[in-house]
């Protein structure tokens, strides 16, 4: 078939970010998600299909391929995911002014279960771009014409993606002085850059002070104690023993996330669950600041054990101590999960929602086929 | 040709139906009551068929009422869906569920988007619709089982109540593929849990009965509930076999996941704010009976202690073993409510949508909060 062929040659660039995410050499959740629509707009830009099934197909063998590769990194199918949703908008806006009789055949009960009462058809006047040239589905003379038709509009959807996520930090912080209020205290824990922008966009307005848990083993919480104090926010870096002793002082908690899950929970940082149980047993708000792209359409990832994402348990227990090491079982985790009980609310580049709400965002955002690549 | 009684409508169609009638040749008596006669005769020869739900019956007996049916005008059609749909409503006890599925196809039918020329050529749409959606319906309780299976780990010990087809395939699938263990209530008074006993055990999944005042008792060992449903309400509650309140409750005492499976044919436009408010509630239940009645032996809290009057022996198969200085012997009798107690007592009840953890159903995994998203969608804006 064409597509295997494409996919062969494509399979460099896919391989190249594939073994990346293997080997952890993309750093961070947001880089991934970089990296994984930079290699898509590729894949897209060289694909040969002549129709948008066969599309949707490589697209999501190589989306199959890369979250194979790092199944933790959840923004990379999330990205694919993104990619696919917005190709199909574009095929549908495209196929609209020429096709519009095919919707009506199949209107079903389990469809108007799904989907909701039939959307009135305004088909009257095709948008006055280019859209005279009708695009043919599995034309045998000009297998490409379909492909030429629609790759302008799809580099342009992916550009769109691609746009999103290099200003997910200044969305984030766009609104960050309405939701800090001058002379408050704010805990937060670990290194997340979106925490990070949002609160140095803030210190701009408002006069505030910031707790930082330096969270061990990793004491991320270093890194972001010395970058804030450089922007001339009044910081104070603390050990995570004292984050409840601290929590009846804290105004507010806001912590990064690594993934939200479609219930409302969500993947954070190990420390956050210790943070958030604080912040919950003193009624202090929790806000998570993230971007969209981590909304993740997955439901039970928190049953597995190994969801936390274990690193080097030598940084807990090294082998300086020689015979503890031998009688005692050392993990790491890197993550914790955090039930959708304890967040309040989550501020992402697109507004800010609470947990219930998610399954809202995520039906917008993804297409029901492609919760499972 | 028969002559329709019905006036022909402005636009000049001649009914092709009417031949088709077989009650053509009762075209003499009076159409609605014949109609009548029919619709719930229908629901009751489709119940007959095991795999079918309640709101499917109603759904596919309202189809054959409409494939029946005389009216010209979508009005009038609708007018007649509602009337049958009334009938079916007045005759069952327990009308939840079905007014569900009445709700669903009618608004369905009110909604389609029609463009076809003919009345008729719209009505053999419809019911075509009908009959193609009930097919499709079956093969949601597997798509649901599916979905469950990911919550389903190795090793787990469920809790479940009463009968429920939708759980007992979601337990099946579960066991081709992993180890599982099942507790199951005995759902007093109708003892549907015996059902699910029997057919969990011939399937060689390790089961036990429990008492539906041991729920709690059991409850620590349990992984998660999992239960069936007659009608998810917009609210994102749950309406079931009474008992899944109680066991919602002291699902989230201890701290278990209460997961509720229900197909989307179940959900319903109700919006109960206490057990109360639920249609099947009428003032009757678990009332105190009046003075003037006290006396009646027919109400008398417990049997006579001999067994033979008759009207009061229990219904139990088993005899409760007694212990005596030390020989354990078994007592002769057993003690029950009458069934005129348990006629006061409710048959469904409401769980709140704080206790559920989350709804399955065939249009995806829902929150309880996401399951309004789908009622909003269908019958309003």
């Amino acid at each position: 078939m064409a597509s295997d062929i494409q996919n062969y040659a494509n399979q460099r660039i896919v391989e190249v970010l594939a073994s990346k995410l293997r080997r952890r050499q993309v750093v961070g959740s947001r880089n991934a998600a970089i990296e994984t629509t930079l290699v898509l707009r590729q894949v897209v830009s060289k694909a040969r299909f002549s129709n948008i099934d066969q599309l949707v197909d490589i697209i999501r063998s190589v989306g199959r391929r890369l979250v194979e590769a790092q199944p933790k990194e959840h923004t990379v199918g999330n990205t694919v995911r993104k990619v696919l949703h917005h190709i199909r908008e574009e095929y549908h806006t495209a196929v609209e002014g020429t096709a519009a009789a095919t919707k009506k055949e199949d209107f079903s009960i389990s469809r108007f279960v799904s989907q909701g009462q039939p959307r009135k058809q305004n088909i009257p006047v095709p948008k006055s771009e280019e859209r005279t040239t009708t695009l043919r589905e599995n034309d045998p003379d000009d297998p490409d014409s379909f492909a030429k038709g629609l790759k302008p509009v799809l580099m342009e959807a992916i550009q769109d993606v691609l746009d999103e996520l290099e200003t997910v930090y200044d969305n984030v912080s766009k609104n960050a002085r309405d939701h800090i209020h001058s002379d408050e205290i704010v805990l937060t824990i670990g290194h997340s850059k979106t925490v990070e922008a949002f609160l140095k966009s803030a210190a701009h307005y408002r006069n505030y002070t910031v707790i930082v848990a330096e969270s061990s083993p990793s004491y991320s919480g270093h890194e972001m104690a010395r970058s804030l104090s450089s922007s001339n926010i009044s910081t104070f870096l603390v050990p995570d023993s004292s984050i409840y002793a601290l929590m009846s002082r804290v105004n507010k908690v806001i912590l990064g996330a690594h993934a939200i899950l479609a219930n409302g929970g969500m993947f954070a940082l190990t420390g956050s669950l210790l943070a958030a149980s604080a912040a919950h047993a003193h009624s202090t708000p929790v806000v998570v600041c993230a971007g969209q792209f981590k909304l993740t359409p997955l439901w039970n990832l928190y049953h597995e054990y190994g969801a936390l994402d274990f690193s080097d348990p030598s940084s807990v227990l090294g082998f300086e101590e020689g015979d503890l090491v031998d009688k005692v079982d050392v993990i790491n985790p890197y993550f914790d999960y955090v039930r959708p009980e304890l967040v309040d609310v989550y501020i992402t580049n697109d507004g800010d929602h609470p947990p219930s709400s998610v399954y809202r965002l995520i039906k917008e955002s993804y297409d029901d086929d492609d919760h499972e690549l | 040709m028969a002559v329709p009684l019905v006036s022909v409508p402005e636009f000049g169609l001649r009914s092709t139906h009417s031949q088709a009638i077989s009650v053509s040749a009762t075209i003499e008596e009076e159409p609605s009551a014949s109609q009548e006669f029919n619709v719930f005769q229908v629901y009751q020869r489709i119940l007959e068929n095991e795999e079918i739900a309640t709101p499917l019956a109603a759904i596919l007996a309202l189809t054959e009422l409409l494939d029946h049916s005389r009216a010209g005008t979508m009005f009038e059609l609708v007018k007649e869906l509602n009337g049958g749909a009334e009938v079916l409503k007045t005759r069952t006890s327990n009308s939840i569920s079905l007014n569900a599925g009445c709700e669903l196809f009618i608004a369905f039918v009110t909604l389609f988007p029609h463009e076809s020329d003919s009345f008729s050529e719209l009505k053999t749409e419809l019911v075509k619709q009908g009959q193609q959606y009930a097919k499709e319906a079956l093969t949601y309780r597997h798509k649901i089982a599916e979905l469950a299976l990911g919550f389903i780990k190795d090793d787990s010990v469920i809790l479940t109540h009463s009968y429920s087809r939708v759980v007992i395939q979601a337990l099946l699938l579960a066991h081709k593929q992993k180890r599982i263990s099942v507790y199951v209530t005995e759902a007093r008074p109708r003892g549907f849990g015996v059902k699910t006993y029997e057919i969990l055990t011939a399937a060689g999944i390790p089961c036990a009965m429990v008492l539906d005042s041991a729920v709690a008792y059991v409850m620590d060992t349990v992984d998660f509930v999992l239960v069936g449903s007659e009608a998810v309400v917009e609210s994102g509650g749950l309406i079931n076999a009474v008992g899944s309140n109680q066991m919602a409750i002291i699902a989230k005492a201890a701290n278990k996941p209460f997961y509720a499976l229900a197909e989307s044919y179940k959900f319903h436009r109700l919006f109960p704010l206490s057990q109360y408010d639920l249609p099947t509630h009428h003032p009757d239940i678990l009332s105190f009976p009046k003075p003037a009645h006290r006396s009646s032996p027919a109400l008398t809290a417990r049997p006579s202690v001999h067994p033979s009057i008759a009207g009061h022996v229990s219904t139990a198969t088993e005899e409760l073993p007694t212990w005596k200085s030390g020989l354990l012997v078994k007592s002769p009798f057993q003690m029950s409510m009458t069934p005129e107690q348990i006629s006061r007592n409710p048959s469904v009840d409401y769980t709140r949508p704080d206790l559920i953890s989350l709804v399955f159903s065939d249009v995806g995994i829902l929150t309880p909060e996401g399951v309004s998203q789908y009622l909003v969608g269908m019958f309003a804006g």
